[in-house]
């Protein structure tokens, strides 16, 4: 385990740059008692972030639990639906959209401390290993599969996000790894989300699937939102950052693992199936 | 020394950083009733309300608790859905009950007559190992009596 202090901060603009900021805490504390995340210092910044749903032009507080965003009427579909279908009551009611976003990946390898290319290493466990849960999209060099359901939703719903420091489309918060950064994220130091804001489309929804009818990470995730001519497609699961994608079409164009091809099958037919629920 | 609010009385409890609400529950406060089985927000044997919403123990750091009241299996002793639950012979080895009485005992706060979908909605965080779902299923549906 390693984690010195835990503070509660009196403001959120001045958290210093090897903060980790604490909300729900449903991913970060597990990773934190099992040493896989360092933090000499956990912020407490639960009860200091925007909570709930500004009605006219949508925001949403980072720290708005997905529970909230289940039972809000003034969401879009796709949003409602996607944090409905997510994790179980108990983590709904605990964690936070914003902590949603920056959950760390599902992989099995990394969440075993393998010193694969995530953690900093040179080659991906995954990959001559157990994948069936991994990417069809963006394999090389790591094979993940990003796990958030509301992250889908969001990237079709075109939110941007406020954070203490400035604003960005959400595509921009994530970013494939690489040999000399390994991050998922474009987050800095001590820079926290505070806010997202989205545009309601005239439809949207949310389809999943899962191993199980509930209460599982998405095999693949498929969200739609409708702008007058213009549907909007994002995917969960497919690829290790939540994936837009420009056209049906687009699917040829995975590379899937051997263990992974049936997500494509999955994937053409949700998306199918998405676009003619918000056509 | 941190102060927790645990079935109406306050305590004064110890613990480090990582310290949770399920090992101060259990070991400091000798609150067994919650149990701890997977220890990372997977099977919910660990539940608890906080201010009246499910909650998992085993994943709450203690420090990060603050001024939210804290019920355990041990503060819903009274509740008729324990009756329900014998009622219903809706425990086999019983480790999962204790989970199952406080997410179903959200539940019916707020709904005191869940259809069969809501209840599986709102009890697919809990996990029993000896597969007694239908039996729980019909304890929360005839808890009222
Ligand atoms: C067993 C299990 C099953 C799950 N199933 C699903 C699922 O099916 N679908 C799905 O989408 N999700 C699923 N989840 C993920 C769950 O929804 C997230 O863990 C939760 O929403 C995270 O929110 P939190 O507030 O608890 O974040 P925390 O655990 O507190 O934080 C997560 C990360 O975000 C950072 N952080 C948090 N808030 C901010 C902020 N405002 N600004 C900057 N950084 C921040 C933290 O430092 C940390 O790195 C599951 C989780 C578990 C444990
Ligand atoms: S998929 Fe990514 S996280 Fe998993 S073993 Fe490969 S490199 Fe590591
Ligand atoms: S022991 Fe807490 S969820 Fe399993
Ligand atoms: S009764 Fe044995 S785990 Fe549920």
């Amino acid at each position: 385990m390693s984690a010195r202090t835990l503070s509660r901060p009196a403001s959120l603009e001045a958290l210093d740059e090897t903060a980790v900021p604490l909300a729900g805490g449903t991913d970060l504390v597990p990773l934190v008692r099992d040493g896989l995340v360092e933090a000499e210092t956990l912020v407490d910044v639960r009860s200091l972030l925007p909570r709930g749903v500004e009605p006219g032009g949508i925001g949403i507080g980072a720290g708005t639990t997905l529970a909230d965003l289940e039972r809000s009427g003034e969401v879009p579909d796709a949003l409602r639906e996607a944090c409905r279908l997510a994790a179980s009551p108990q983590l709904r009611a605990m964690g936070t959209i914003g902590g949603n976003l920056l959950q760390a990946t599902r992989c099995w390898y990394w969440r075993l401390a393998f010193p694969c290319y995530l953690h900093g290493g040179d080659r991906c466990h995954a990959r001559e290993g157990e994948h069936r849960e991994h990417a069809i999209f963006a394999v090389e060099p790591c094979a993940s599969a990003h796990p958030s359901d509301p992250a889908a939703a969001l990237l079709a719903l075109g939110a941007v996000v406020e954070t203490t420091r400035r604003r960005l489309p959400l595509a921009e918060l994530y970013r494939l790894p690489t040999e000399d950064d390994r991050r998922l994220t474009t987050l800095a130091g001590g820079e926290l989300i505070l806010r997202l804001r989205l545009e309601e489309p005239d439809a949207s929804v949310y389809l999943k699937a899962m191993d199980r009818q509930r209460w599982s990470f998405p095999l693949v995730g498929v969200a739609a939102a409708r702008y007058g001519e213009e549907t909007r497609l994002a995917l969960a699961g497919v690829a290790p950052i939540p994936w837009a994608l420009g056209s049906p079409a687009d699917l040829d164009a995975a590379t899937p693992l051997p263990g992974t091809a049936y997500k494509v099958d999955i994937a053409r037919a949700l998306v199918g199936r998405a676009l003619a629920a918000v056509r | 020394m941190t102060e927790l609010l645990v079935n109406g009385g306050r305590h004064e409890v110890h613990g480090s950083v990582l310290t949770t609400l399920a090992e101060v529950l259990r070991g400091h406060l000798g609150l067994t009733g919650t149990k701890v089985a997977c220890g990372e927000g997977h099977c919910g044997a660990c539940t608890v309300l906080l201010d009246g919403a499910p909650a998992l123990a085993c994943i709450t750091l203690l420090e990060a608790v603050g001024e939210r009241e804290v019920t355990t299996i041990e503060g819903l002793r009274d509740h008729p859905l324990v009756d329900a639950f014998v009622r219903a012979d809706a425990v086999q080895c019983g480790f999962c009950t204790p989970g199952q009485i406080v997410s179903a005992a959200a539940l019916v706060r707020e709904t005191p007559a869940p259809t069969r979908e809501q209840v599986r909605h709102a009890m697919a965080g809990n996990l029993c190992r000896c597969g007694t779902y239908p039996k729980i299923e019909e304890a929360i549906s005839t808890w009222q009596g």
